[in-house]
């Protein structure tokens, strides 16, 4: 099957008289790998299942390539979900789990053995058709669900957060053995996450939500630099602003507050006019790894700076913010210039 | 409790060994009482006067004279108590799969609420039910007539086997539902959905997903049924006039027409070898299964 574009169309969805997403309008290209991006709770899950027929729409449309599937059940859709606690069947062998959906589709028994060992092997698994999924670990069981997913060759695959039950380490190499999976096979893919790291690196184009709306979709460098509004950039870690002063430097003239990240704040060094400047005193220096968080009281706000070396508490120190790290927002919190409707679509 | 007592204790005082082993015999033992003379012995009892005499000889007498005179009883008892078994096992597997698959909620709900009322009707009462309304003049024919779906020339009682396995039915489906419903309720949401996006309907997705997973919980609710429908009296005495019956009317009517035990525990011993298979048979499956995970 070949992989297709997902089109949702005025998506608003009710549960129990609640709603739960309002609104949602997204383009999905084929081959794409599309991140949803938001806090919990936001309704990044119910949007997934939505698409997978699980949640029925109170309105609007949706559509795989050109057919509309918003009135089919799930089992006619044939889009390929990975569930978050994976989901497979423990009275199966892990053969026979891979090979259900075949099984399904009334693909024969040979031809299933093949496909099921060709997918394990693909999934440098080979061998496992005869374990039972409990005897599996973390990693390999999420790649098991995978699996189980792109036996069929889906037009779709819809992934729910796939990679948060397993720890740190397995998770940043099965990012990249993910994402090199959906390139060479070119799925349309969509994954939820509430990681802005992983949505960062793995994804095409981010749709990023709250509160059941989209607030910005965006490809990660441009949502990186130029979120939507104040909130959507503290999400993504802008976790200082300050009020423009005239002092500053002259961007965006109607800017009235600049966001910048930690790591692009300096402390003490040599003063230049372009940059963004704040007098304050240390209220607390940490070690990072990469060098020294420190804490500064200035006279509107409190900020937050790097240091390469440790500054005592007390002491009253200088930050330093390069013009190009600056993120200007407008009296209504919203990025300034206001970024084009293509990008900002809520 | 009286486990690894400390090595220096132990090498201390070696003759305290012994009395500390016996507390913990001392603390089962009360329960382990009334097992025994409550349950063991009263079995056993049974069993054995099964083999005896009236001299006290040990004798198959009582089996042979029980296998002849009714014979044909244990057959139709094991024929109606297995028609009854796949009854409830088919409805049960309807209506718990509906229970937990069905998408029009005011319908799972009124389902919900309807089937478990049998539960709560004591044997004797569905027996009584149930001659209202298979009998001749009963309420099922009346129906059936008064819609003109039969003629009343062609009416016909229902009191007997078939009697027999409806009323069985009818007592035992909820409460294996009950068990049912509640072992598929517990199978993870996500599973029954994992199975319909890889495209099973949701007739494939019982048999092929929930089923397997709830069958050990069918297998008890279908052997506790087994052991309901073998002891009860009182529905083969009210539905049945003749001659086959159920095992549990000859014994009460050996018991109570003749005082022979012996026949009447021979007979016993045949529920009990039929319970026993079952679970023989529930004990395999679920080992089988447990190896192989
Ligand atoms: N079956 C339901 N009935 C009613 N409300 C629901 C139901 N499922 C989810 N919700 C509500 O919908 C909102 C969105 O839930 P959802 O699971 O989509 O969030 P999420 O973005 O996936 O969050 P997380 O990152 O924690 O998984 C939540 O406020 C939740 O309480
Ligand atoms: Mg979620």
């Amino acid at each position: 099957m070949s992989t297709e574009a997902l089109t949702l169309n005025d998506v608003t969805i009710d549960l129990r008289q609640k709603r739960i997403l309002e609104n949602i309008h997204l383009d999905v290209a084929p081959g794409s790998f599309t991140c949803l991006l938001g806090p919990s709770g936001c309704g990044k899950t119910t949007l997934l299942r939505a698409i997978a027929g699980f949640t029925p729409l109170s309105r609007g449309d949706i559509r795989l390539g050109r057919r509309s599937i918003t009135h089919l059940p799930p089992e006619k859709r044939q889009t390929a979900m990975v569930f978050q606690s994976y989901a497979l069947w423990p009275h199966m062998s892990v053969g026979e789990n891979l090979g259900y959906p075949l099984k399904l589709r009334g693909v024969p028994r040979e031809e299933r053995v093949r496909k099921v060992a060709a997918m394990l092997e693909r999934m440098e698994l080979g061998g496992f058709e005869s374990r039972t999924v409990t005897q599996l670990s973390g990693g390999q069981r999420q790649r098991i669900a995978l699996g189980r997913a792109l036996i069929i060759d889906p037009p779709l695959l819809l992934l729910d957060e796939p990679l948060s039950n397993l720890d740190a380490a397995i998770r940043r190499s099965l990012r990249s053995e993910l994402r090199r999976l959906q390139k060479s096979l070119g799925i349309t893919t969509i994954m939820v996450t509430h990681d802005q790291e992983e949505a960062l690196q793995m994804a095409d184009q981010i749709v990023l939500m709250r509160g059941g709306h989209i607030v910005q979709v965006a490809p990660p460098q441009t949502l990186y630099h130029q979120p939507a509004d104040l909130a959507a950039a503290r999400f993504l870690g802008v976790d200082n602003t300050v009020t423009r002063q005239t002092s500053d430097p002259a961007m965006a003239s109607a800017a009235t507050t600049f966001g910048f990240r930690t790591r692009d704040a300096l402390i003490n060094a040599p003063q230049h006019p372009a940059m963004l400047t704040r007098k304050g005193r240390v209220t607390e220096c940490v070690y990072t790894g990469d060098g020294y968080q420190v804490s500064l009281s200035t006279e509107r706000a409190e900020l937050c700076a790097t240091s390469a070396t440790p500054i005592a508490p007390g002491t009253f120190a200088v930050v330093q913010v390069p013009q190009s790290a600056l993120i200007p927002f407008g009296p209504d919190d919203r990025h300034l210039p206001p970024l084009d409707r293509q990008e900002d679509i809520a | 409790m009286t486990t690894s007592p400390s090595p220096t204790y132990s090498m201390a005082m070696p003759g305290k060994r012994f009395p500390r082993i016996s507390l913990g015999i001392l603390l089962v033992l009360p329960a382990l009482t009334a097992i025994t003379l409550l349950y063991a012995l009263p079995l056993l009892r049974s069993l054995v006067t099964a083999f005896r005499d009236n001299d006290g000889g040990w004798t198959t007498d009582h089996l042979v004279r029980a296998f002849s005179l009714y014979g044909r009883d244990v057959l139709f008892s094991i024929g109606v108590v297995s028609a009854a078994l796949v009854l409830i096992a088919v409805i049960s597997i309807a209506i718990a799969g509906y229970l937990v698959l069905g998408t029009t909620p005011w319908a799972v709900r009124f389902l919900r609420w309807l089937y478990r009322w049998p539960l709560f009707i004591p044997f004797v009462v569905s027996g009584q039910i149930a001659r209202s309304f298979l009998s001749t003049n009963g309420m099922m024919n009346g129906v059936l007539i008064e819609t003109g779906l039969m003629m009343s020339e062609s009416a016909q009682s229902f009191l007997d086997w078939r009697g027999l396995v409806l009323t069985f039915a009818w007592k035992q489906i909820p409460f294996v539902t009950l068990l049912l419903a509640g072992a598929m309720a517990a199978i993870d949401r996500s599973h029954i959905e994992a199975a319909r996006n890889m495209g099973a309907s949701r007739l494939r997705c019982l048999f092929g997903i929930i089923l397997p997973q709830a069958a050990p919980t069918l297998w008890v609710g279908l052997i506790l049924s087994l052991v309901a429908m073998l002891s009860v009296l009182s529905v083969p005495m009210m539905l049945i006039a003749g001659n086959p019956t159920m095992m549990t009317s000859m014994m009460a009517h050996r018991i109570t027409y003749y005082g022979d035990y012996g026949v009447a525990n021979a007979l016993g011993l045949f529920s009990y070898a039929l319970t026993a298979v079952t679970a023989w048979i529930y004990l395999r499956l679920t080992l089988r299964r447990e190896v192989a995970s």
